[in-house]
């Protein structure tokens, strides 16, 4: 009894491995679908290529705002403004990937934090004495304190005339220039952990990449338009929530994220145009052709709700008669986060935890 | 036929036997908790999953039991940490193990979003040592007070405890029998295929068929493995085949020390001579002297109550996890009857949830951003369970009452607001498909053991 038993277990064992022998085959001509390799795409194709750009932006930014002092013509600002809003576009695929170098020294949050506090701000400036790496003052820094700083309606005057004022943008430029160094340098290191981390425990870089692109999802959704439309506010719009309130250029950062979303989602470079393995492929693999079709399709028909604006969003907000139209975008923005976080993720097999733990 | 059942089960629980197996056990236990209480300790987790949370999620009926103030959680946890020391080493056994239970079981019971079917397991294990007498050889109690000392204890001090692992084991076995494990190869499928990266093995473990292989291997181990081990004749290979078994999930699985926890367990059923000649070992390391009387004057006898405490624990163990039968619909959708039922890494669950808090007023509505308010764990266990979305609803309709809402025209004090969701779940790669309505106010629902009529119905 027990002689056959090992007998059958043995017997199944050794069928198993010539079935699958034969099934590997198969799958590696019919089907490519790798995640290492999705990594390694992912890192050279989207994420090393931002970052350089990233790099490059924010060096012209500190080179022309040093210009702007020297010789503080509306010319010379107009030149600033421009690096600046470059980098803060480039910023939007950047900040999808909230892990390795970037999580370590809390890049995101200290680039991207909106809205910024006015008042804060003026009152270091005013102060003199302020230590711009406290959290404290994270929302007094970054490109959204910049955006106060450059685009409020007495910007120009200030800058011209108060040095207290330009060094507080000039600290602020600095910071986010030292920070941006940091991460192009650890990056350099942490590539090939990444392309390597393929695994499915929850601290993998598959993992973190799955649950951060996820999160940049749904803050884009949240902050972007729900926070400032009045979504966790009864429906009272909140246009002091608005992101870079002061330049306006909110839909234009709304639209470069959800492109970089979309792009990073499909594995493809908005900036080389090179493009490899995505999400979109693995789905494919996984026999998941309608969900990967719905997930696009979704991403297009936001993007051409978002394009549909002819105003800022603090316009759009103040005007009742958009109403209906930015809650329809909400509603297109709310529906996509059913198809990426739960219907992706499963298929994946990813533990969308943030800690690692005992399962059962 | 009555007469000889009353007569084997005295035969069988009140018969003295060698007392080496359980002696053996209780070191092997009190090490395993004492490894536990401290790697769950360094890893953060005290931090993480009780101090952190600003929610916590109650059992029905034990909603009382609440966390200590900050670090003075620690407490508990180190509490626990002595105790196992002193279980292994059988120092104020009786103390000991009920310090452990008393502890153990008092965490566990603060939030359900930290529940494992293997927590579960240490509670009713260690509840049970603290029944039997694992102090009476090889301990300093023993060394303290030598009359305690016995060759023998009576055999359902250690059948129990079999009889605690056997059905771990077979409900775990008996749960994996459904269309999704054995025909789907669900949720194995999705796991396994996330290894296709793993050199030399990633192609196997992709393959279809090792989903089903392993699916149904699975199921017949869970059911019959008890069976091998007990018969002297396939133990051997049954040990072997659970040493492979839990080393495969642990390779392939985030499941922590459960593994090992059976691993280390499932020596229970091993011969007495075995276990002897571990003690006998053991003994020989640490000097021991032997002074036991020959022959123990009064052998215990059984006493009524101990049985029918014996005939009610097993009839509970069998019962509870059986009681999913008393539920309409489909199990691993609505979850009524799922937990303390053995029903190990049976799916995969993922979900969103939407809260929506109401003025009844104007009607205006919050749209809720559930990680103010609970771990990202937590969330990801709440989105799932419909009891926890029906305590998380009511924990919102009390946090948002009285709050005010304002922008510079308006402000809008909420009242007893009403509490909405919209969730979907997706269970074993299908679709997601709606879970809970928007429709259903759920403030105005009851917790309690009810069948849950709010959940969208399963379509498969």
């Amino acid at each position: 009894m027990l002689k056959r038993s090992v007998g059958f277990v043995l017997m199944l064992s050794v069928g198993l491995l010539f079935s699958c022998k034969d099934k590997k085959d198969k799958d590696s001509e019919e089907n490519e679908f790798n995640k290492a390799e999705m990594l390694t795409n992912v890192s050279a194709n989207i994420i090393l290529p931002s970052l350089t750009q990233f790099d490059a932006e924010i060096s012209d930014l500190k080179s022309s705002f040093v210009n702007f002092k020297n010789a503080p013509t509306q010319a010379n600002l107009d030149e600033v403004k421009m690096n600046w809003k470059a980098s803060y576009l480039t910023w939007q695929t950047l900040k999808i990937f909230d892990f390795g170098p970037i999580r370590d020294i809390g890049f995101k949050s200290s680039t991207g934090t909106y809205p910024v506090d006015p008042a804060k701000i003026e009152s270091n400036i005013n102060s003199g004495s302020y230590n711009l790496a406290a959290i404290s003052n994270l929302d007094a820094i970054g490109l959204n304190a910049l955006d106060y700083l450059f685009y409020n309606s007495n910007a120009l005057a200030e800058l011209q005339n108060n040095a207290a004022y330009v060094e507080y943008a000039e600290k602020v430029i600095q910071k986010l220039y030292n920070e941006t160094q940091s991460v192009v340098n650890a990056w350099s290191s942490y590539k090939s952990t990444f392309n390597e981390s393929t695994g499915t425990s929850s601290t993998s870089a598959f993992s973190e990449f799955v649950n951060e692109f996820n999160r940049d999802y749904e803050l884009a959704k949240t902050a972007k338009i729900g926070i400032p439309i009045g979504k966790a506010n009864l429906g009272l719009s909140n246009p002091e929530y608005v992101e870079a309130r002061y330049s306006g250029i909110s839909f234009d950062l709304l639209i470069e994220s959800i492109k970089a979303l979309k792009a990073t989602y499909n594995g493809k470079g908005l900036i080389n145009g090179k493009s490899g393995l995505g999400f979109s492929d693995y789905l494919v693999n996984l026999e998941k052709t309608s969900l990967d079709n719905t997930i696009n399709n979704k991403f297009d028909i936001i993007l051409s709700k978002a394009e549909g604006f002819s105003m800022t969003l603090e316009e759009a907000i103040n005007d009742p008669s958009m109403e209906n139209q930015l809650d329809e975008l909400y509603l297109h923005l709310q529906q996509q986060v059913v198809n990426i976080k739960t219907d992706m993720t499963a298929a994946f097999g990813v533990l969308i935890t943030y800690q690692d733990n005992d399962g059962d | 036929m009555i007469k000889s059942l009353k007569q084997g089960f005295r035969a069988d629980f009140f018969k003295q036997t060698a007392i080496a197996p359980l002696i053996m056990f209780r070191i092997i236990f009190g090490a395993m908790l004492l490894f536990s209480s401290l790697r769950f300790i360094m890893k953060g987790w005290v931090e993480t999953q009780y101090i952190e949370p600003k929610f916590f999620f109650g059992f029905l009926g034990f909603e009382w039991v609440k966390p200590l103030q900050g670090n003075l959680m620690y407490i508990p946890f180190i509490l626990m940490a002595i105790a196992a020391l002193f279980i292994m080493l059988g120092f104020f056994y009786r103390i000991s193990t009920f310090v452990f239970f008393a502890c153990f079981t008092y965490v566990e019971l603060l939030d359900k979003s930290n529940y494992l079917n293997h927590y579960y397991f240490l509670s009713l294990m260690s509840f049970l040592m603290m029944l039997v007498p694992a102090h009476r050889d090889f301990s300093i109690d023993a060394k303290l007070f030598p009359h305690i000392r016995r060759k023998e204890t009576a055999a359902w001090h250690i059948n129990i405890l079999k009889f605690q692992l056997a059905v771990v084991y077979i409900f775990a076995g008996i749960a994996k029998i459904n269309s999704d494990w054995l025909f789907e190869a669900q949720p194995l499928r999705t796991w396994l295929q996330a290894h296709h990266n793993l050199p030399y093995v990633g192609g196997i473990l992709k393959a279809e068929v090792t989903a089903y292989f392993f699916s149904w291997m699975g199921c017949i181990y869970d059911l019959f493995i008890v069976f091998f081990l007990m018969s002297k004749r396939t133990r051997p290979f049954a040990y072997l085949a659970v040493i492979f078994f839990h080393i495969v999930t642990w390779l392939l699985f985030p499941i922590g020390v459960f593994p090992w926890v059976m691993i280390f367990s499932t020596t229970i059923f091993f011969g007495v001579k075995f276990h002897q000649q571990l003690l006998n070992g053991l003994k020989r390391l640490f000097k021991w002297t032997e002074n036991i009387p020959e022959t123990i004057k009064n052998i215990p006898t059984p006493k009524p109550f101990v049985k029918y405490g014996i005939i009610l624990y097993i009839a509970i163990q069998i019962l509870v996890p059986l009681r999913f039968v008393a539920y309409p619909g489909d199990l691993f959708w609505n979850e009524e009857g799922f937990r303390f039922s053995w029903r190990v890494m049976l799916m995969h669950k993922e979900g969103h949830a939407t809260f929506y808090v109401t003025d009844r007023e104007t009607g205006r509505t919050i749209e809720v951003n559930n990680t103010d308010y609970l771990t990202v764990r937590q969330e990801d266990q709440m989105m799932t369970q419909p009891d926890m979305i029906l305590q998380f609803a009511k924990m919102l309709q009390e946090e948002f009452d009285g709050k005010t809402f304002s922008n510079k025209e308006q402000s809008i004090t909420l009242r007893n607001p009403a509490v909405h969701a919209e969730v979907y779940v997706s269970l074993n790669g299908r679709k997601s498909q709606l879970f809970i309505d928007k429709k259903h106010d759920l403030t105005a629902l009851s917790y309690n053991l009810k069948h849950r009529d709010w959940i969208e119905p399963f379509e498969k």
